[in-house]
């Protein structure tokens, strides 16, 4: 039996280098950086100061049903980019049978700015002022309720919070969905909002860079948190070209893994990582050469850079040397949740465009990384299938395929 | 050609027991582990009540292992991966050659330890938080950390849609064993009772308020109810492709036939909204089980105490089964566990397995004086003996989720 | 604070945070090497020490602690600084 086909038809992101496909297609081709010095608190009592925020963004231009200041901020973007995902799709709402059109959406934290407030107000001992809003803003769950009731959305709903995977995840959920014929469309990505919980976390760990993201550099430094959203509109073949809608690309497939090994940090040897993307090849009916561009999770670790060129190779052999792979966190930062789901969306436009963004800052390689990172400058290339991977705390690795539909 | 999906074991624990049988015993004795909270202090909230695990310590599954790098609701979690390993005889070496997967569903994973870590860093300076503790302010931790403590290197994966996060990590697990993607998951869901949701849920108005009547709280269904008490626990079921396992020999327990969602984008404010989505989680699970409402022999509700939510789920379900609820065995066994969340549907499942191996469901402790209107008869505080051969478990969330499961005898 | 004080205490959180036995915890064994620990687990004893005593160890002085010897001379140096 013939499987029903995936497509993307629309793309909405809210990002550090800007809101909307087509100013984040530009700023991410143009190699523009969105990381600078943080903004949203005070960061005098850390030894690093720097992020990548999302700044300028009006969340009041995006809502038609529901009320700002009943939104945390993980859920203003993602409603943000939900609507501009269906805008670009050209999808009428109106049209829909809105029990068959659902949410999946993936996030880290959920909404921890709402646990911040709470904690303010338990170290001052003014914990009386938490009041009914907390469990209507906090539990992560909330971001794809915010997105449906926006939307009035009455399908499938549901949220997988598996940390810097989690875009990814959700994305194949919905992919899943729609093949079993439980939905006729699906809005599935990832939000994050930028936290000092976050900062504080990953500091602790010595993970922050003082300065740039500089993945697959021999003088890396590590990674900087950033938040956003991404959103894409899927849904089947069939009825993509019924309506004709622009189709960017299609969904092949995707592979899940875990490493069971660490939680912050991953395998030695990159076996889950090598599993995650040999199922996804697998599932689209692959080979590794097949592949045309890697949208890496290039967070900028000295870790992760190294253990991911090596699950590269180990899985791709010489033809990993043939295959540009670039991380766009050297620009947006880590934004957590969203990062696969925004990287996603890169990849959507990198195989509608035949374009592929770069990895920026990155002067002098690792020479244990040793492949083309695409370094410096955004480069046309015929992509007729990008491979996005993710890797997340608590080992959960994810890699999803996306290749061009008319092929 | 869709895979069946078999039960072949389960791990629970909760504040009614840690194995199915204890479970089922405090469940059919009328045993309520909803009590005065003692985990923390409940001065000046409006509920004291909630069903903790007493002494619950981790160390007595889980052997001498370092326990430090875990939080409690990690701990729970490998507690009760732990059991259901071996209750479905998934040794150590057998995890060495098959991937095991695993799908927990969770609402708060620890917003316990992701508030301890922030408030440390505000009192003490960010440069005194505990690298440990970051770990697990991710909500996807607690089921990182027993994959790695048990090595299972098949899918992970985090649900979180509120009361029914569980509930759906065990429909996420059928459709991925359905699939052939996996043939081995654990699936199910934890919640762990702490100061910070308990707050939350005070705050919202939700929990129930003992002090106006004599008796006890909370009391699904009944006329006198007025909110739902929260408690805590572990559920994990092994879900494995039936073939599979009666090729290595498994005994399955039960087959999930059939799984079903719906979504209330009002999330409970209206109530025909409400009302609607339950019905379609229903309609959707019968469908996809292919079962018709005359072949449910009971209901496990999710009816907590709820005012509203009681009521949107009674109608829903006669919705759902085209009015035929009137000699439906209905059970609800939040009346007892108190409303655990992400283990809630799991909890569900497992009391339910017991009553297919023995026959007897649970009454609905403190059920007294019964709404009116309602439309089931066959609902009481005693328990009741019958013939399980198909059940209808729900789930549904304050929140607007509501997810649906069959479970058939094999 | 004593050498002495400052060795208790360390020990006390490394049994805590590892669930190690006191005799495993010697002065000289090597927190990697010996007791077979990794980075989170010792990153967390450091940063636990700092929190016990109120110091601020530099990252670079940090990840030259390799023992319960070196961990409690590192202490005692900043408490030393801290108080001149």
């Amino acid at each position: 039996m013939k499987q029903l086909r995936v497509v993307v038809t629309g793309i909405g992101v809210v990002t550090p280098i800007g809101t909307g496909c087509e100013r984040f297609w530009t700023n991410l081709l143009a190699g523009r950086s969105g990381i600078g010095p943080v903004k949203s608190f005070d960061t005098s009592a850390y030894s690093v100061h720097r992020g990548a925020e999302v700044h300028d963004f009006e969340v009041e231009n995006y809502l038609s049903n529901l009320d700002a200041a009943h939104l945390g901020r993980a859920s203003q973007f993602a409603i943000a980019a939900a609507r501009l995902a269906l805008a670009d799709a050209n999808v009428e709402i109106a049209s829909l049978d809105l029990e068959r059109a659902g949410v999946s959406m993936g996030t880290t934290s959920g909404e921890p700015r709402e646990v911040e407030r709470f904690d303010d107000l338990f170290v001052s001992r003014k914990l009386g002022r938490v009041g009914p809003e907390f469990l209507a803003l906090y539990p992560s769950h909330v971001i794809a309720a915010h997105i449906a009731r926006e939307l009035r959305f009455s399908g499938i709903n549901i949220m997988i919070p598996t940390a810097c995977a989690a875009g990814n995840y959700a994305i194949a959920h919905a992919f899943d969905v729609l093949r079993a014929g439980r939905a006729d469309l699906m809005l599935a990505g990832g939000s994050d909002s930028f936290s000092r919980i976050t900062y504080t976390g990953f500091a602790q760990l010595g993970a922050i860079a003082p300065e740039v993201c500089q993945p697959f550099d021999r003088h890396r430094k590590g990674m900087i948190p950033g938040e956003g959203a991404g959103v894409l509109v899927l849904e089947p073949f069939s009825s993509a070209t019924r309506r004709g809608a622009r189709i960017y690309a299609e969904i092949s497939g995707y592979g899940l893994s875990c490493d069971a090994h660490h939680m912050t940090a991953a395998h030695p040897n990159g076996e889950g990582a090598m599993r995650a993307m040999q199922q996804a090849l697998a599932q689209s009916s692959l080979s590794p050469q097949d592949v045309s561009y890697i949208s890496a999770h290039g967070t900028g670790t000295s870790t992760n850079d190294r253990l991911e060129t090596l699950a590269v190779k180990r899985l791709f052999g010489d033809a990993a040397y043939r295959i540009p792979m670039s991380s766009i966190k050297s620009m947006l930062g880590h934004t957590m949740g969203a990062a696969s789901a925004i990287e996603a969306a890169a990849c959507t436009l990198a195989v509608y465009h035949d374009r592929i963004p770069p990895t920026i800052n990155l002067k002098e390689p690792d020479p244990e990384c040793d492949l083309d990172y695409v370094a410096g400058c955004a480069r046309a290339h015929t992509v007729r299938v990008a491979m996005n991977n993710a890797y997340a705390f608590g080992g959960n690795n994810a890699s999803l395929i996306l290749r061009k539909s008319y092929e | 050609m869709r895979n069946r999906v078999v039960i072949t074991g389960a791990g629970v624990i909760s504040s009614l027991g840690d194995s199915s049988s204890s479970l089922q015993f405090s469940l059919c004795s009328g045993r309520r582990a909803v009590k005065p909270v003692e985990l923390f202090n409940t001065a000046g909230l409006g509920c004291p009540l909630g069903g903790e695990i007493p002494s619950f310590d981790a160390q007595k599954y889980l052997g001498r292992r370092n326990l430090r790098p875990l939080d409690r609701t990690s701990r729970l979690v490998a507690s009760a991966a732990q059991l259901a390993l071996n209750d479905s005889g998934w040794s150590e070496s057998m995890r060495k050659e098959e991937a095991v997967g695993l799908v927990l569903g969770t609402m708060f994973s620890s917003v316990h330890t992701i508030s301890e870590f922030d408030r440390r860093a505000l009192e003490a300076g960010p440069a005194y938080a505990s690298p440990m503790d970051f770990a697990n302010t991710v909500i996807n931790a607690a089921a990182g950390q027993t994959a790695i403590m048990h090595d299972l290197r098949g899918m992970n994966t985090t649900i979180s849609t509120g009361i029914t996060s569980g509930l759906q990590a065990i429909a996420y697990a059928t459709e991925v064993i359905r699939s052939g993607r996996a043939r081995a998951i654990l699936a199910g869901g934890a919640d762990e009772m702490c100061f910070e949701s308990f707050y939350g849920f005070d705050r919202a108005g939700l929990l129930c308020r003992s002090e106006q009547y004599a008796g006890d709280f909370p009391i699904p269904f009944d006329k006198r109810r007025n909110g739902f008490a929260l408690g805590e626990g572990a559920a994990l079921l092994m879900l494995e492709d039936a073939h599979f396992a009666r090729d290595r020999g498994a005994h399955p327990l039960a087959e999930i036939t059939g799984h079903g969602c719906g979504y209330d984008c009002l999330q409970g404010e209206d109530e025909e909204s409400a009302v609607n989505a339950i019905a379609l989680s229903i309609r959707r699970a019968l469908n996809d089980a292919f079962t018709g409402p005359h072949e449910i022999d009971c209901l496990s509700a999710s009816a907590n105490g709820s005012h509203a939510g009681d009521h949107h789920e009674a109608r829903g379900v006669f919705a759902g089964l085209n009015g035929q609820t009137r000699k439906l065995p209905v059970t609800a066994i939040k009346s007892m566990l108190g409303e655990t969340l992400g283990a809630s549907g799991p909890l569900q499942v497992i009391a339910l397995l017991e009553t297919m191996r023995d026959g007897v469901l649970p009454g609905i402790n403190g059920l007294d004086q019964v709404e009116d209107d309602l439309a089931f008869d066959m609902i009481s505080c005693s328990n009741r003996e019958i013939d399980l051969e198909a059940a209808l478990i729900n789930s549904a969330g304050f929140d607007g989720h509501c997810c649906s499961l069959v479970l058939a005898k094999v | 604070m004593s050498t002495d004080e400052i060795r208790v205490k360390i020990k006390k959180s490394i049994a805590t945070i590892t669930s190690l036995s006191p005799e495993e915890i010697t002065d000289t064994a090597s927190y990697r090497d010996d007791l077979q620990l990794d980075s989170l687990t010792i990153l967390e004893i450091a940063v636990d020490a700092e929190y016990q005593f109120q110091v601020k160890i530099p990252d670079e002085v940090l990840s030259e602690i390799r023992t319960v010897d070196d961990t409690v001379r590192v202490v005692q140096q900043h408490l030393e600084l801290a108080v001149a």
